[in-house]
């Protein structure tokens, strides 16, 4: 799990007055401004951020540090950041994305599957997108207390009961 | 225009057929099914059917919410995956 999270993404420069046009990849897409200040990948440079207004393809944002067009157009393609730190707590049987990615699938008699390589929702449960181990297939586990009877987030791993054949044959 | 009320909701005949063996066996499966455009009826509450999208089959529960809608439009045709930033899953 990585310790910085993209919430969003610079599109450029908005106007002449050194606004710039941010596209948000949050649930909310104005809910980049409850996370404080944003930093770039590296974590040097760290910016305050004020939502003007929405626009079509994203928002109009100034950031702190930025008052020229010339440097809002020079940080084109700067994604944003914040430290995982800062989201907020969840209730039981609520995860963040970020957190499940990446984990370890294992059965209940402790085989490894593969790994959660995304999650998805398109209207029903969310689905957790495994990796299979030894196959370049990927599955799709519904993300329910019946499949998925056990998320550990501290060692990194679920244990799932998955349907019948919902794995492939190892080769 | 609208489907007319007197013909019922539409099902294939073997999304029925599969479902009911689901349940009378009452076993951890999914119903693989291909058929998009049948309706979900309040009998499938409950399973899981694996509605294909043209590659493969996309695990679908089915809760009260759905029903009379297609199977089709809980399993898109296209891959996006975009970021996850702060999204949150819900363990049902």
């Amino acid at each position: 799990m990585s310790d910085l999270i993209c919430v969003a993404v610079i599109a450029g420069a908005f106007g002449v007055q050194g606004e710039v046009r941010v596209k948000s990849f949050t649930a909310q897409a104005d809910a980049i401004a409850d996370y404080g200040p944003l930093s770039d990948e590296d974590g040097d440079n760290h910016y305050d951020l004020s939502i003007l207004r929405s626009i079509k393809n994203g928002l109009a944002v100034r950031l702190s540090g930025i008052t020229t067009k010339e440097q809002a157009d020079a940080m084109r393609g700067v994604k944003l950041f914040v430290p995982r730190a800062r989201l907020p707590q969840l209730p039981d049987d609520e995860y963040y994305y970020s957190d499940l990615i990446g984990m370890a699938v294992l059965d209940s008699g402790g085989t490894e599957l593969g790994h959660i390589k995304a999650v998805q929702n398109h209207g029903a449960t969310d689905l957790l997108e495994v990796q299979c181990l030894d196959h370049s297939a990927t599955v799709l586990l519904p993300f329910t207390r019946a499949v998925v009877p056990t998320v550990d987030l501290a060692s990194r791993r679920v244990i799932t009961d998955p349907p019948d054949g919902a794995f492939p044959d190892p080769k | 225009m609208s489907r007319s009320v007197w013909k019922g909701p539409f099902v294939d005949a073997y999304v029925l057929k599969k479902a009911e063996v689901s349940r009378e066996g009452g076993r951890n499966e999914v119903i693989k099914i291909w058929s998009r455009r049948s309706t979900i009826l309040p009998q499938f509450v409950g399973l899981t059917f694996g509605v294909y999208n043209g590659r493969k089959h996309i695990p679908v529960m089915i809760s009260e919410d759905m029903i009379g809608q297609k199977f089709g439009e809980y399993a898109p045709t296209r891959t996006y995956y975009g970021h996850a930033a702060d999204k949150k899953a819900k363990r049902k």
